[in-house]
Protein backbone atom coordinates (compact mmCIF):
# COMPACT_ATOMS: atom_id res chain seq x y z
CA UNK A 1 0.00 0.00 0.00
CA UNK A 2 2.23 2.91 -0.93
CA UNK A 3 1.20 5.73 0.45
CA UNK A 4 2.23 9.80 -0.03
CA UNK A 5 2.12 12.86 2.30
CA UNK A 6 2.14 15.96 0.65
CA UNK A 7 3.30 18.80 2.15
CA UNK A 8 2.83 22.37 0.74
CA UNK A 9 5.41 24.65 1.69
CA UNK A 10 5.42 28.84 1.38
CA UNK A 11 8.35 30.51 3.37
CA UNK A 12 8.42 27.36 6.28
CA UNK A 13 12.52 27.62 6.36
CA UNK A 14 11.85 27.26 10.10
CA UNK A 15 8.69 24.72 11.02
CA UNK A 16 9.32 22.59 7.59
CA UNK A 17 12.27 19.77 9.22
CA UNK A 18 10.00 19.42 12.04
CA UNK A 19 7.36 18.50 10.50
CA UNK A 20 9.52 16.15 8.09
CA UNK A 21 10.79 14.96 11.30
CA UNK A 22 7.23 14.22 13.02
CA UNK A 23 6.06 12.38 9.63
CA UNK A 24 9.49 10.21 9.85
CA UNK A 25 9.18 9.55 13.79
CA UNK A 26 5.03 8.79 13.61
CA UNK A 27 4.28 7.70 9.90
CA UNK A 28 7.10 5.60 9.10
CA UNK A 29 5.43 4.13 6.07
CA UNK A 30 3.78 7.04 4.29
CA UNK A 31 6.78 8.61 1.61
CA UNK A 32 6.36 12.55 1.51
CA UNK A 33 7.34 15.06 -0.95
CA UNK A 34 7.13 18.78 -0.10
CA UNK A 35 6.22 21.33 -2.70
CA UNK A 36 7.71 24.45 -2.19
CA UNK A 37 5.32 26.70 -4.10
CA UNK A 38 8.45 29.57 -4.89
CA UNK A 39 9.73 30.38 -1.76
CA UNK A 40 11.27 33.69 -0.55
CA UNK A 41 13.22 32.19 2.23
CA UNK A 42 15.59 28.83 2.26
CA UNK A 43 12.63 26.51 2.40
CA UNK A 44 14.37 24.92 -1.04
CA UNK A 45 17.66 24.67 0.25
CA UNK A 46 16.67 23.53 3.98
CA UNK A 47 15.19 20.71 1.99
CA UNK A 48 17.72 19.92 -0.79
CA UNK A 49 20.42 19.86 2.37
CA UNK A 50 18.31 17.47 4.38
CA UNK A 51 17.48 15.16 1.27
CA UNK A 52 13.82 15.65 1.29
CA UNK A 53 12.29 15.55 -1.70
CA UNK A 54 11.08 18.62 -2.95
CA UNK A 55 8.67 19.63 -5.84
CA UNK A 56 10.07 23.20 -6.54
CA UNK A 57 7.59 25.10 -8.46
CA UNK A 58 9.11 28.09 -10.28
CA UNK A 59 6.54 30.58 -9.98
CA UNK A 60 4.28 31.03 -7.04
CA UNK A 61 1.05 29.38 -7.58
CA UNK A 62 -0.91 29.85 -4.25
CA UNK A 63 -1.59 26.90 -2.13
CA UNK A 64 -4.24 25.17 -4.88
CA UNK A 65 -1.87 24.89 -7.26
CA UNK A 66 1.19 23.93 -4.72
CA UNK A 67 -1.18 20.90 -3.30
CA UNK A 68 -2.15 20.20 -7.10
CA UNK A 69 1.28 19.25 -7.87
CA UNK A 70 1.42 17.12 -5.56
CA UNK A 71 -1.94 15.08 -6.49
CA UNK A 72 -0.22 15.01 -9.80
CA UNK A 73 3.22 13.22 -8.10
CA UNK A 74 0.99 11.03 -6.21
CA UNK A 75 -1.10 10.39 -9.58
CA UNK A 76 2.03 9.70 -11.95
CA UNK A 77 4.08 7.55 -9.13
CA UNK A 78 1.03 5.35 -8.34
CA UNK A 79 0.05 5.98 -4.84
CA UNK A 80 -3.23 4.69 -3.41
CA UNK A 81 -3.60 6.94 -0.65
CA UNK A 82 -2.23 10.62 -0.33
CA UNK A 83 -2.70 13.04 2.58
CA UNK A 84 -2.19 16.86 2.55
CA UNK A 85 -0.41 18.22 5.38
CA UNK A 86 0.43 21.30 6.73
CA UNK A 87 4.36 22.26 6.76
CA UNK A 88 3.60 24.62 9.61
CA UNK A 89 3.34 22.26 12.80
CA UNK A 90 -0.21 22.31 13.10
CA UNK A 91 -0.82 18.81 12.37
CA UNK A 92 0.12 16.22 13.96
CA UNK A 93 1.20 13.05 12.14
CA UNK A 94 0.32 10.11 14.40
CA UNK A 95 -3.11 10.16 12.62
CA UNK A 96 -1.95 9.28 9.65
CA UNK A 97 -1.51 5.60 10.19
CA UNK A 98 -4.97 5.29 11.88
CA UNK A 99 -6.65 7.68 9.36
CA UNK A 100 -5.13 5.43 6.58
CA UNK A 101 -6.60 2.29 8.40
CA UNK A 102 -9.98 3.27 9.00
CA UNK A 103 -10.49 4.55 5.55
CA UNK A 104 -9.27 1.02 4.17
CA UNK A 105 -11.97 -0.55 6.57
CA UNK A 106 -14.36 1.67 5.49
CA UNK A 107 -14.02 1.81 1.95
CA UNK A 108 -13.85 5.35 1.90
CA UNK A 109 -12.52 8.03 -0.87
CA UNK A 110 -11.63 10.39 1.23
CA UNK A 111 -11.69 11.54 5.21
CA UNK A 112 -11.07 14.81 6.77
CA UNK A 113 -9.24 15.20 9.52
CA UNK A 114 -11.67 17.54 11.07
CA UNK A 115 -11.12 19.77 14.79
CA UNK A 116 -14.23 20.02 15.51
CA UNK A 117 -15.59 16.61 16.30
CA UNK A 118 -14.01 15.94 19.54
CA UNK A 119 -13.65 19.76 20.29
CA UNK A 120 -10.34 19.44 21.25
CA UNK A 121 -6.38 21.90 20.86
CA UNK A 122 -6.91 24.29 18.65
CA UNK A 123 -10.21 25.48 17.94
CA UNK A 124 -9.30 28.70 16.00
CA UNK A 125 -11.00 32.05 16.72
CA UNK A 126 -14.67 32.48 17.28
CA UNK A 127 -15.12 34.31 14.30
CA UNK A 128 -13.10 32.23 11.92
CA UNK A 129 -15.47 29.35 13.78
CA UNK A 130 -18.38 30.90 12.59
CA UNK A 131 -16.93 30.92 9.56
CA UNK A 132 -16.55 27.36 9.56
CA UNK A 133 -19.86 26.64 10.70
CA UNK A 134 -21.59 28.66 7.71
CA UNK A 135 -19.69 26.54 5.09
CA UNK A 136 -20.59 23.57 7.06
CA UNK A 137 -24.53 24.33 6.84
CA UNK A 138 -24.23 25.82 3.51
CA UNK A 139 -22.26 22.21 2.26
CA UNK A 140 -24.91 19.94 4.28
CA UNK A 141 -27.72 22.54 2.18
CA UNK A 142 -26.27 21.61 -1.26
CA UNK A 143 -25.21 18.25 -0.91
CA UNK A 144 -26.97 16.74 2.20
CA UNK A 145 -23.88 15.41 4.16
CA UNK A 146 -22.42 17.31 6.67
CA UNK A 147 -18.83 18.40 7.11
CA UNK A 148 -17.92 19.64 10.79
CA UNK A 149 -14.34 21.26 9.52
CA UNK A 150 -14.64 22.09 5.35
CA UNK A 151 -11.84 24.08 5.76
CA UNK A 152 -9.43 21.81 7.24
CA UNK A 153 -6.54 21.22 5.46
CA UNK A 154 -5.74 17.51 6.62
CA UNK A 155 -7.14 15.53 4.24
CA UNK A 156 -6.30 11.96 2.81
CA UNK A 157 -7.60 10.82 -0.48
CA UNK A 158 -7.71 7.51 -2.44
CA UNK A 159 -6.73 6.71 -5.61
CA UNK A 160 -9.78 7.76 -7.39
CA UNK A 161 -9.52 11.52 -5.78
CA UNK A 162 -6.18 11.61 -6.58
CA UNK A 163 -6.94 11.12 -10.17
CA UNK A 164 -10.34 13.45 -9.98
CA UNK A 165 -8.04 16.52 -7.93
CA UNK A 166 -4.77 15.91 -9.82
CA UNK A 167 -7.00 16.78 -13.29
CA UNK A 168 -8.93 19.30 -11.46
CA UNK A 169 -8.58 21.36 -8.00
CA UNK A 170 -9.71 24.32 -7.29
CA UNK A 171 -6.59 27.95 -7.09
CA UNK A 172 -7.43 29.73 -4.02
CA UNK A 173 -9.03 28.92 -0.69
CA UNK A 174 -9.48 25.38 -2.45
CA UNK A 175 -10.79 23.29 0.54
CA UNK A 176 -14.27 23.83 1.05
CA UNK A 177 -14.91 23.66 -3.08
CA UNK A 178 -13.18 20.92 -3.73
CA UNK A 179 -14.88 18.92 -0.80
CA UNK A 180 -18.30 19.81 -2.35
CA UNK A 181 -16.99 18.61 -5.84
CA UNK A 182 -15.79 15.21 -4.44
CA UNK A 183 -19.20 14.82 -2.79
CA UNK A 184 -21.31 15.79 -5.74
CA UNK A 185 -19.48 13.26 -7.68
CA UNK A 186 -20.94 10.45 -5.57
CA UNK A 187 -17.45 9.88 -3.27
CA UNK A 188 -17.81 8.37 -0.15
CA UNK A 189 -16.62 11.40 2.18
CA UNK A 190 -15.86 10.76 6.50
CA UNK A 191 -14.52 12.63 9.06
CA UNK A 192 -12.43 12.00 11.68
CA UNK A 193 -11.59 13.26 15.06
CA UNK A 194 -8.33 15.49 14.88
CA UNK A 195 -6.45 17.31 17.59
CA UNK A 196 -4.53 20.26 15.77
CA UNK A 197 -1.82 23.38 17.28
CA UNK A 198 -1.73 26.31 16.96
CA UNK A 199 0.95 27.44 14.42
CA UNK A 200 4.04 27.88 15.15
CA UNK A 201 5.47 30.14 12.81
CA UNK A 202 4.25 31.55 9.97
CA UNK A 203 1.39 32.98 9.34
CA UNK A 204 -2.26 31.96 7.88
CA UNK A 205 -2.77 32.27 4.61
CA UNK A 206 -5.96 34.16 5.43
CA UNK A 207 -5.46 37.51 6.44
CA UNK A 208 -7.99 39.50 8.25
CA UNK A 209 -8.69 41.86 4.92
CA UNK A 210 -8.88 38.56 2.63
CA UNK A 211 -11.44 37.39 4.95
CA UNK A 212 -13.70 38.90 3.36
CA UNK A 213 -12.93 37.93 -0.02
CA UNK A 214 -12.46 34.57 1.27
CA UNK A 215 -16.49 34.05 2.21
CA UNK A 216 -17.88 35.71 -0.91
CA UNK A 217 -15.68 33.42 -3.18
CA UNK A 218 -16.04 30.15 -1.60
CA UNK A 219 -19.43 30.90 -1.09
CA UNK A 220 -19.69 31.56 -4.53
CA UNK A 221 -17.57 28.57 -5.61
CA UNK A 222 -19.64 25.71 -3.33
CA UNK A 223 -22.84 27.31 -5.91
CA UNK A 224 -20.66 27.58 -8.82
CA UNK A 225 -20.14 23.49 -8.09
CA UNK A 226 -23.89 22.67 -7.11
CA UNK A 227 -24.35 23.90 -10.99
CA UNK A 228 -21.64 21.25 -11.74
CA UNK A 229 -22.97 18.39 -10.34
CA UNK A 230 -24.71 16.63 -13.31
CA UNK A 231 -21.22 17.02 -15.14
CA UNK A 232 -19.98 14.77 -12.04
CA UNK A 233 -22.66 12.41 -12.74
CA UNK A 234 -21.90 11.57 -15.79
CA UNK B 1 -26.74 64.66 -38.24
CA UNK B 2 -23.48 65.22 -36.56
CA UNK B 3 -21.49 68.59 -37.20
CA UNK B 4 -18.70 68.07 -39.90
CA UNK B 5 -16.27 69.51 -37.54
CA UNK B 6 -17.32 66.15 -34.90
CA UNK B 7 -16.32 64.07 -38.25
CA UNK B 8 -13.38 65.04 -38.86
CA UNK B 9 -12.19 65.04 -35.19
CA UNK B 10 -13.17 61.27 -34.86
CA UNK B 11 -11.88 60.20 -38.18
CA UNK B 12 -8.63 61.77 -37.13
CA UNK B 13 -9.05 59.84 -33.95
CA UNK B 14 -9.13 56.95 -35.42
CA UNK B 15 -6.59 56.55 -38.19
CA UNK B 16 -4.13 57.79 -35.62
CA UNK B 17 -4.83 54.51 -33.79
CA UNK B 18 -5.27 52.59 -37.05
CA UNK B 19 -1.63 54.23 -37.86
CA UNK B 20 -0.39 53.03 -34.20
CA UNK B 21 -1.93 49.41 -34.59
CA UNK B 22 -0.24 48.67 -37.40
CA UNK B 23 2.76 49.93 -36.71
CA UNK B 24 2.91 47.77 -33.59
CA UNK B 25 2.09 44.87 -35.87
CA UNK B 26 4.66 45.73 -38.54
CA UNK B 27 7.15 46.46 -35.07
CA UNK B 28 6.09 42.48 -33.82
CA UNK B 29 4.73 43.82 -30.74
CA UNK B 30 1.71 43.30 -31.28
CA UNK B 31 0.34 40.20 -32.34
CA UNK B 32 -2.07 40.32 -35.44
CA UNK B 33 -4.35 37.53 -34.11
CA UNK B 34 -5.11 40.23 -31.17
CA UNK B 35 -4.67 43.11 -33.10
CA UNK B 36 -7.82 41.85 -34.94
CA UNK B 37 -10.78 43.04 -33.00
CA UNK B 38 -9.09 46.50 -32.56
CA UNK B 39 -8.58 46.66 -36.15
CA UNK B 40 -11.95 45.51 -36.92
CA UNK B 41 -13.51 47.84 -34.26
CA UNK B 42 -12.10 50.89 -36.07
CA UNK B 43 -12.91 50.55 -39.32
CA UNK B 44 -16.30 50.09 -38.80
CA UNK B 45 -16.31 53.33 -36.98
CA UNK B 46 -14.46 54.88 -39.41
CA UNK B 47 -16.65 53.48 -42.31
CA UNK B 48 -20.19 55.00 -40.52
CA UNK B 49 -18.11 58.26 -39.66
CA UNK B 50 -17.70 58.75 -43.12
CA UNK B 51 -20.57 58.51 -44.62
CA UNK B 52 -22.78 59.53 -41.98
CA UNK B 53 -25.65 58.44 -43.45
CA UNK B 54 -24.99 54.67 -42.58
CA UNK B 55 -25.11 56.27 -39.06
CA UNK B 56 -28.70 58.17 -39.43
CA UNK B 57 -30.28 55.01 -40.68
CA UNK B 58 -29.21 52.82 -37.80
CA UNK B 59 -29.60 55.45 -35.07
CA UNK B 60 -33.05 55.88 -36.65
CA UNK B 61 -33.40 51.61 -36.50
CA UNK B 62 -32.35 51.42 -33.19
CA UNK B 63 -34.40 54.53 -31.32
CA UNK B 64 -31.51 56.30 -30.75
CA UNK B 65 -31.69 60.45 -31.24
CA UNK B 66 -28.52 61.47 -31.71
CA UNK B 67 -26.48 59.87 -34.45
CA UNK B 68 -23.26 60.78 -32.55
CA UNK B 69 -24.53 59.00 -29.85
CA UNK B 70 -24.89 55.77 -31.67
CA UNK B 71 -20.68 56.00 -32.60
CA UNK B 72 -20.31 56.46 -28.75
CA UNK B 73 -22.74 53.35 -28.14
CA UNK B 74 -21.03 51.21 -30.56
CA UNK B 75 -17.34 52.44 -29.59
CA UNK B 76 -18.41 51.34 -25.96
CA UNK B 77 -19.34 48.06 -27.14
CA UNK B 78 -16.67 46.99 -29.09
CA UNK B 79 -14.66 47.58 -25.83
CA UNK B 80 -17.05 45.66 -23.78
CA UNK B 81 -16.51 42.70 -26.20
CA UNK B 82 -12.80 43.16 -26.53
CA UNK B 83 -12.01 43.56 -22.66
CA UNK B 84 -14.32 40.43 -22.13
CA UNK B 85 -12.66 38.53 -24.78
CA UNK B 86 -9.43 39.58 -22.68
CA UNK B 87 -10.49 38.15 -19.40
CA UNK B 88 -11.02 34.74 -21.43
CA UNK B 89 -7.76 35.05 -22.79
CA UNK B 90 -6.33 35.56 -19.33
CA UNK B 91 -8.00 32.89 -17.17
CA UNK B 92 -6.76 30.28 -20.79
CA UNK B 93 -2.76 31.99 -19.85
CA UNK B 94 -3.36 31.38 -16.02
CA UNK B 95 -4.32 27.95 -16.59
CA UNK B 96 -1.59 27.03 -18.95
CA UNK B 97 0.87 28.85 -16.86
CA UNK B 98 -0.23 26.70 -13.72
CA UNK B 99 0.46 23.27 -15.98
CA UNK B 100 3.40 24.67 -17.42
CA UNK B 101 5.36 25.17 -13.81
CA UNK B 102 3.93 21.83 -12.16
CA UNK B 103 5.41 19.64 -14.71
CA UNK B 104 8.22 21.62 -14.63
CA UNK B 105 8.54 20.81 -10.56
CA UNK B 106 7.67 17.11 -11.13
CA UNK B 107 10.84 17.30 -13.79
CA UNK B 108 12.59 18.95 -12.06
CA UNK B 109 12.19 16.04 -9.07
CA UNK B 110 12.65 13.28 -11.24
CA UNK B 111 16.12 14.77 -12.99
CA UNK B 112 17.07 15.17 -9.13
CA UNK B 113 16.26 11.20 -8.26
CA UNK B 114 17.37 9.98 -11.13
CA UNK B 115 21.18 12.14 -10.90
CA UNK B 116 21.26 11.26 -7.31
CA UNK B 117 20.71 7.05 -8.59
CA UNK B 118 23.33 7.92 -11.30
CA UNK B 119 25.73 9.20 -8.59
CA UNK B 120 25.08 5.70 -6.63
CA UNK B 121 25.91 3.55 -9.29
CA UNK B 122 28.98 5.45 -9.88
CA UNK B 123 30.34 5.16 -6.94
CA UNK B 124 29.65 1.33 -6.84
Amino acid sequence: MKSLVIIPAYNEEKSILRTVEDIQKNAPEFDYIIINDCSTDKTLSVCRNAGIPVLNLPINLGIGGAVQTGYLYAKKNHYDYAVQFDGDGQHDAVYLQDMRDYMMQNQLNMLIGSRFIEKEGFQSSSLRRFGIRYFSVLIQMITGKKITDPTSGMRMADKEVIAMYADCYPKDYPEPESVVAILQAGKKVEEYPVIMRERVDGVSSISPMKSVYYMIKVTLAIFVEWIRRKEYKK
Amino acid sequence: MMTLKLQVIIGIFLLMALFVIIYMIKKRSLDLKYALSWLLAIVFVLVLDCFPILLVKLSAALGVWAPVNMIFFLGFCFSLVIIFTLTVMLSRMAERVRKLSQAVALNEEKLERMSKLLKEREKE
